[in-house]
């Protein structure tokens, strides 16, 4: 067992970090006030290829794997949450495709995904559905070549960009959930105006109508009847996106924590020097480090999954802690800052909003919980 | 066009911490030049836009071949590395020797490119000594390079003016780090730097072997910021303060 990176992956990291230093950072407040990322960081990513992480070379990925990928989304969410989830989402639904298209789906939708010319979404959630699949109320029904797809997604990424959706609606002749490749911005799809939400501003949420959409037969996504195991192997490897991200946010908690405690002073020495500012540094110290090789090591899981279900609990267990870990970081953080933290001029206080998404998204901690207790009793 | 950029391995800086004025250098990750990078951006950018190749040269602990592929990462297509551990710390002499006598083993080489100075010492001697040991001109300080088919034309900034040298081929030049921008290697570069070509060498290949240093290194001490525990009592003076000595508003 050796936890030492190697020089490839300490490049990834920094190749990253610089990126994320030089062009995000300069404008990551105006990214969260505005809600919007600009094009040219969309264009920046995908030149250096970050669309495509961890996706085969033969379809025009960048080979480094799920390892690679969770120190890339380290890098990126420590300075925005919302370029990181922009990220993280595509990753889902292009990983969606990889994992269950035919050949001739991954060739069409892979290669421009790969290189951000198509940004990816995938379209679970609806109005009344929340996680589950038996509620699903969106509905697929063929008519010759194609299936006519009718319905509402709620809360959805990446939706406004022009690329793949994988999403999911009842196959009306069986009764069953089913995966499909959407098209967006194909006749009959629209989008809501974006949620206004908390944190992760930039990567915008929104609703999708989808009114008699045409999605030719080829564009089924696995079987008909599939969407299920689809969903669950999609949804376990978007994990590693949303703990990856509450990690990058639990990092710049530490960060800001640590120079906040060395900058500011109280009767002429810094507030690092008092013991009941170290506690907090020491807390913060641990739950990054925690959370991080927790996130190192689901990456590494992800590049070779034998057991679908076993993979899901890793990503469950995971996603829980570094989700509810990086809300007590940002409070710690904000506690190190006292009362400035609350102030839009420190950084901590976009952090702790950003942190807020991490529980929430992609399945509660409490549901994260019962996949691991489910696993564990069994 | 061949060319030949000169790298020097070194301690991260930005990870290095200074107690009791003295820098801790345990377990800092290993990097290549700040100014090197920009030497090696002059040369990757022209053989993008003319063609031609870019070597990596240099000399340093066993270690460098890990390091190299920073440079490998980030456009150059091919290292020629001199290893042995006791190269780290070794003066400008001991290394432009090592570097002259590999720059005679590479063949085809028309430009070699070096950072005005090293990251860590600075010293700015290791280009003119090599272009002395191969006996072809420099230039230093070079602010930008245009080469031609057997010339090439230097732009070398100095204090208070700028000189326009034209040189015959092959030369060598040493770059200001404001010459560029290094690019960010892309994940597909990255990955791919440890499988270029490597030549690797160690002292005996050459036949040398290390001199005695010529510069024993007595200490090496952060300076010291000296407070000026200047009191002022409004914004107002503190502005008058600062415009007086030319710190703000020129």
């Amino acid at each position: 067992m050796d936890f030492t990176l190697s020089k490839e992956q300490l490049l990834l990291q920094k190749m990253a970090r610089d990126y994320a230093e030089k062009f995000i950072e300069p404008i990551a407040r105006q990214i969260d006030e505005e809600n919007k990322i600009p094009q040219e960081i969309i264009e920046g990513l995908g030149e250096l290829e970050l669309f495509g992480i961890p996706f085969p070379e033969e379809y025009g990925g960048a080979d480094a794997g799920y390892d690679g990928y969770t120190l890339v989304m380290e890098q990126i969410s420590k300075v925005s949450g919302g370029v990181a989830m922009t990220i993280a989402a595509h990753t889902l639904g292009l990983g969606a495709i990889r994992s269950f298209g035919t050949e001739e789906q991954k060739k069409k939708y892979l290669p421009a995904g790969c290189k951000g010319k198509e940004i990816a979404s995938f379209a679970f959630t609806e109005p009344g559905t929340g996680s589950d699949p038996k509620q699903l109320s969106s509905i697929a029904v063929k008519e010759g070549d194609y299936f006519i797809l009718n319905g509402t997604k709620r809360f959805i990424s990446n939706a406004n960009y022009p690329g793949p959706m994988v999403i999911f609606a009842k196959e009306m002749e069986s009764g069953e959930v089913t995966a499909f490749i959407l098209e967006k911005w194909t006749e009959g799809y629209s989008i809501s105006e974006p949620w206004e939400k908390v944190g992760h501003r930039g990567g915008i949420l929104v609703d999708v109508y989808m009114k008699d959409i045409k999605i030719p037969a080829e564009n089924l996504l696995g079987k008909v009847g599939q969407g299920f195991p689809i969903l669950l192997l999609g949804i376990a490897l978007g994990k590693i996106g949303t703990s990856t991200a509450a990690l990058g946010a639990t990092l710049a908690a530490y960060e800001e924590g640590v120079k906040y405690a060395r900058e500011k002073t109280h009767r002429d020495k810094p507030i690092a020097k008092f013991q009941a500012i170290q506690l907090k540094i020491a807390d913060l110290a641990i739950k990054y480090e925690t959370s991080r090789w927790l996130c190192y090591r689901l990456g590494c899981l992800a590049n070779n999954i034998k057991d679908p279900a076993q993979f899901a609990r890793e990503a469950a267990l995971t996603k829980a802690y570094a989700g509810d870990v990086v809300v007590e970081a940002a409070h710690i953080a904000m506690d190190v800052h006292g009362s400035y933290g609350l102030m839009k001029d420190y950084k901590v206080e976009r952090i702790l909003r950003d942190a807020l998404i991490g529980p929430q998204i992609e399945g509660v901690s409490d549901m994260q919980r019962m996949i691991i207790a489910g696993a564990a009793l069994r | 066009m061949n060319i030949v950029v000169a790298m020097k391995q070194i301690p991260d800086l930005q990870q290095i911490r200074i107690r009791n004025r003295e820098p801790v250098l345990d377990a800092v990750p290993l990097t290549l030049g700040n100014i090197d990078k920009n030497a090696l951006e002059a040369a990757v950018a022209f053989k993008e836009s003319h063609g031609g190749k870019v070597t990596v040269l240099s000399a340093g602990s066993e270690d460098l071949e890990d390091t190299i592929k920073e440079a490998l990462a980030a456009g150059a297509d091919e290292a020629f590395l001199v290893l042995d551990d006791e190269l780290d710390g070794a003066d400008s002499e001991a290394i432009a020797g090592i570097l002259g006598a590999a720059l005679n083993r590479i063949e085809d080489k028309d430009l070699i490119i070096f950072g005005e100075g090293s990251g860590d010492n600075y010293s700015g001697q290791v280009g003119p000594r090599v272009a002395e040991i191969l006996g072809i001109p420099l230039v230093t300080y070079a602010s930008s390079i245009e080469i031609n088919d057997k010339t090439a034309k230097v732009v070398r900034s100095l204090e208070d003016c700028e000189e326009i040298i034209e040189l015959t081929l092959p030369a060598a030049v040493s770059v200001l780090a404001g010459i560029n921008e290094p690019r960010i290697p892309s994940v597909t570069q990255i990955l791919k730097a440890g499988k270029k070509p490597k030549e690797i060498l160690e002292m005996d290949d050459l036949g040398l072997a290390l001199a005695e240093k010529q510069v024993i290194t007595l200490s090496n001490l952060a300076p010291e910021s000296e407070r000026k525990q200047i009191l002022l009592k409004s914004a107002d003076e503190l502005v008058k303060a600062l415009s007086s000595q030319s710190l703000i508003g020129r």
